[in-house]
């Protein structure tokens, strides 16, 4: 009776050491969080636009093509960092973006597009987050991958790096 | 100069803990062994000293140092930084593990030669195991060039006393179950040793590392609380959990070994028990040092460190949870006893903390379980904490009142009453009172009041008792158990807490007293700047109490703002203050704590400490007696 | 390369904690009493996603703020409870819950402590029983 208690107890110990080895040898981020909106349609809002008179609204944007969403603010770093990608996403691979202005300042989110270059097609101004919750965010940078449908298929947190842009450009090919 | 010399002497101390381990094999005292404890006790003081050195003079050839600290750093923080980061804290493990080692070392005598070189010999698989993780993984004295002119900084929240101490104490607890593990692997390892009293060297190590995990705890508890700013002290988060599961099987073996001590029983109990707490403390490190989870505590991400930790940690659980599954037989001792008795107490106790360590460890990893096999993350927080473990200490503490006043085998039911009605008594007294006096009513409240004066009354009674038979020093480390549970229930329950704007010339009321606002300074400190809000509290007869000064820090180099409460103290209640966000034209958020009882959590971890001192002291006594 | 990657994710961090707000502001709480307290109760249960183990209720990220405000709106909206997490879990998950939710993926965790409660019992009377055989 003791030994198969102890036989037993002895597996699960082994167990949770493959559980361990399993979780170190996989990538992944411990910090960062799946997103509980993927395979799901993109959360519905309307907002002021930076750039254009009429309002943005959700339902004219998404569902026709692939879309991609950027989070993206002039006092975050990280989104001055990726910058760059995010117009090549525009200019190289003829990708549809839409950037979400969030907690920012109007005039400084215009001088900073005007300096450093545009990549959005239209940008949706989130004042006071309210549109980021709707989306699960809780950082910026955050970039989501949208189908044709509508339907999110990926989120990254943090700035796009080169293993990211190849990433992302990798699934927009499969996608289409 | 100095880092590769202190490289150098880590190389040493390896080679010395590989040396020990061979040699150890030849079963007695040799010069060599001599040779290869003490080469070893010292090439590691070196190493740790130099480590110290450099952080010290701010060497920033030396990358630990630059990735650490800073020149404007005051001193007490570069020494302390050396032990403040990941590598510098391995060699403090090792320091420590070598200081151990070193003590055991000093248990030969004529008799028990093959018993002390099994023992060393698994101790320096330990010692090498982890001098090699740190030379491959985490080397400290690692140099980078070109050399810059200053380092990255330290983290300001850690630049201080309480945190400066609190690796150190924890280490000596972590790596004295070291050698609780040694010894057990020893006793089960050899045979004819039945005159080896295997538990009488156990103990002083055991009581050692407890007293000091104890301690080590409860400074970073007290940390948390002046420093972080809400008026809390745990978390559940897991690397304090990490540290609370060895603790609480280290209480379940430090009263099992009285048992082996006095009856002969429960002794296969507690040679496991001797192994599953250092294997806690091991993947303990593991958790903290893998990058496989996140917390307050954790230190970079490698994922190479902890795939040697988890090797390392399959390495001595695997082989000393089979030896022990082989071996234990012959240990096991079906003697009866009663449960109403002073054995059945200490076995109730160990089984509640068994139960309680299960039950933190499933929450500390089952976010990682659900992960695994889910690709989902949950998280496991307080509330979970809090439903699971806080019910099962409550009979644990009411054992805890009336173990020690039970006989030995089975008790006398009819002299028992006349032993506790003193104390239930005035306990019974003493909770009336509160309430009246206090008049506020809280079944958890109410609880926790009754459970702590259960054990001061207890404990106090025993004092004055002429022929007991316990020692002092548990008496007074269960009175200042008492004196915990007594903080932690006032802080917990009766918490008042008031967030409100005000001008400056404002004030406001919490509890009986009226606190004004005064002004706002701003303060130069040796690395930051701070605004410092300057507060009067007066109490119901308009009299000064005291003067809080809360501030917040903005640190330029390594550009965090942090928040420094202001709390004034005493024994009946804490008065905390932080400062919120504001300024001259709307006034200021400011957030006000009235904490009952806080002060008696410190002290009664000081209590307890206390009485862990004197308990070591006896221990070595008695071990000198027989060596 | 991992310094990098954790220096960027300080920034990213410390980006949020930037703008300072300590934990819930006076101009937060709602009028009414029996609402605020449910508020509380709900924010101290909800994680802040950008701090370490500390709950929305507790924290000084404009994140943890921007929920707390969210919660006391639907408050007063009139949703109960479960709603409110609901509308929070669906965006964040459950890891967003410091009080695992009660579902088939935690049957364990909830589960086990009171079975290893019960083992430690029939442990201390099979013992028992046993030896007083003897």
């Amino acid at each position: 009776m003791k030994k198969k208690i102890f036989i037993v107890s002895f597996i699960f110990f082994i167990l949770i050491l493959l559980v361990f080895f399993y979780l170190l040898i996989i990538e992944r981020n411990p910090t960062e969080l799946p997103s509980n909106l993927l395979n799901k349609n993109v959360p519905k809002f309307e907002a002021d636009s930076l750039i254009k008179k009429e309002k943005f609204i959700s339902s004219e944007e998404f569902g026709n093509e692939i879309v991609l969403v950027n989070f993206f603010a002039t006092w975050c770093r990280p989104c001055l960092e990726e910058h760059n990608y995010i117009k090549r996403f525009s200019n190289e691979e003829k990708i549809r973006i839409i950037g979400i202005n969030y907690k920012d300042n109007k005039k400084a989110a215009i001088n900073w597009l005007n300096k450093l270059g545009n990549p959005y097609s239209n940008i949706p101004i989130d004042k006071d987050g309210r549109v980021a919750i709707e989306w699960g965010v809780y950082g910026i940078p955050e970039t989501f991958v949208i189908n044709s449908n509508g339907i999110i298929k990926y989120k990254h947190i943090g700035p796009i790096t080169e293993k990211v842009y190849k990433k992302i450009n990798l699934l927009i090919e499969k996608i289409e | 100069m100095a880092p590769y010399l202190g490289n150098i002497s880590l190389w040493l101390s390896l080679f010395f803990a590989i040396s020990q381990f061979f040699v150890s094999k030849k079963n007695k005292k040799s010069k060599f062994i001599t040779i290869s404890v003490i080469g070893l006790l010292i090439s590691s003081l070196i190493s740790f000293f130099l480590l110290m050195y450099s952080h010290v003079v701010s060497d920033f050839s030396v990358l630990n140092v630059f990735q650490n600290s800073h020149t404007t750093k005051p001193l007490l923080y570069k020494v302390s930084g050396t032990w403040g980061n990941h590598e510098g804290s391995m060699l403090l493990w090792i320091l420590v593990l070598t200081i151990f080692n070193y003590f055991i070392f000093k248990l030969y005598n004529e008799k028990n030669s093959i018993f002390i070189s099994k023992t060393l010999e698994t101790q320096a698989f330990i010692t090498a195991g982890f001098i090699l993780f740190t030379v491959l993984t985490s080397n400290p004295f690692e140099i980078i060039s070109p050399t810059q002119a200053d380092g990255l900084g330290f983290n300001p929240i850690l630049q201080d006393p309480a945190l400066a101490i609190h690796p150190p104490l924890l280490y000596i607890g972590y790596v004295g179950f070291s050698a609780a593990f040694s010894i057990s692997i020893a006793t089960l390892a050899l045979e004819n040793n039945e005159k080896i009293p295997w538990h009488s060297y156990m103990k002083p190590f055991v009581v050692a590392a407890w007293t000091f995990l104890t301690i080590g705890i409860a400074f970073g508890a007290v940390w948390a609380y002046y420093e972080l700013g809400w008026g809390g002290w745990w978390f559940w988060d897991p690397v304090e959990n990490a540290s609370f599961m060895p603790w609480l099987l280290g209480t379940a073996l430090l009263h099992s070994l009285i048992t082996v001590e006095k009856k002969k029983s429960l002794q296969s109990w507690v040679l496991l028990l001797a192994i599953l707490a250092f294997l806690l403390s091991v993947v303990g490190t593991f958790l903290v040092r893998s990058g496989i989870l996140t917390s307050v505590h954790t230190f970079a991400l490698d994922p190479s460190r902890g795939i040697y930790i988890l090797a390392f940690t399959a390495i001595l659980g695997g082989y000393s949870l089979i030896l022990f599954g082989l071996k234990s037989k012959k240990y096991l001792n079906n003697s009866y006893f009663s449960f109403f008795s002073k054995e059945g107490s200490i076995l109730i106790n160990n089984i509640l903390m068994v139960v309680v360590c299960s039950s933190v460890f499933l929450g500390t990893i089952y976010p990682l379980l659900v992960e695994a096999f889910t690709n989902n993350k949950i998280s496991v927080g307080e509330p979970y904490y809090n439903t699971t473990v806080v019910p099962i200490m409550i009979p644990a503490i009411l054992i805890m009142g009336i173990g020690p006043i039970l006989s030995w085998g089975k008790e006398d039911k009819s002299k028992t009453f006349k032993k506790i009605f003193p104390s239930v008594l005035l306990t019974t007294i003493i909770t009336l009172f509160i309430f009246l006096f206090y008049q506020s009513y809280s079944l958890i409240g109410v609880v926790g009041i009754v459970l702590a004066f259960w054990i001061i009354s207890n404990n106090l009674l025993m004092i004055f008792k002429k022929n007991r038979n316990c020692s002092t020093s548990m008496i007074i480390s269960h009175l200042g158990v008492g004196l915990l549970i007594l903080g932690i229930t006032g802080s917990s329950v009766w918490q008042i807490e008031k967030i409100t704007k005000m001008q400056i010339k404002d004030q406001t009321k919490i509890e009986k007293y009226t606190i004004v606002f005064e002004k706002i300074d701003e303060i130069k400190g040796a690395n930051y700047v701070a605004l410092q809000g300057n507060f009067l509290v007066y109490d119901e007869e308009k009299n000064v109490i005291t003067k809080l000064k809360p501030q917040n820090r903005f640190y330029p180099i390594t550009n965090n703002f942090t928040t420094e409460a202001s709390i004034h103290t005493n024994l009946l209640r804490d008065l905390y203050i932080v400062l919120g966000d504001g300024n001259l034209k709307d006034g200021w958020v400011v957030k006000f704590y009235y904490n009952p009882l806080v002060v008696w959590i410190w002290i009664g971890a000081l209590v307890i400490f206390f009485g862990g001192i004197i308990s070591i002291n006896n221990n070595l006594n008695k071990l000198r007696t027989l060596t | 390369m991992i310094t990098k990657k954790i220096f960027i994710t300080f920034i990213f961090i410390s980006q949020l904690l930037l703008s300072n707000s300590y934990s819930v502001e006076p101009d937060e709480i709602l009028q009414n009493p029996k609402q605020e307290l449910r508020a509380r109760d709900i924010s101290k249960n909800i994680r802040c996603m950008v701090c370490q183990n500390q709950s929305i209720d507790e924290s000084n990220a404009p994140l943890a703020k921007d929920l707390r405000i969210l919660i006391r709106n639907q408050i007063k909206d009139g949703k109960n409870d479960e709603e409110i997490y609901k509308f929070l879990t669906d965006r964040y998950g459950d890891f967003i819950l410091l009080k695992p939710a009660f579902k088939l993926n935690t049957l364990a965790l909830w589960l086990l402590p009171f079975i290893f409660v019960l083992v430690g019992i029939f442990i201390v009377f099979f013992h028992n029983k046993k030896s007083k055989k003897i």
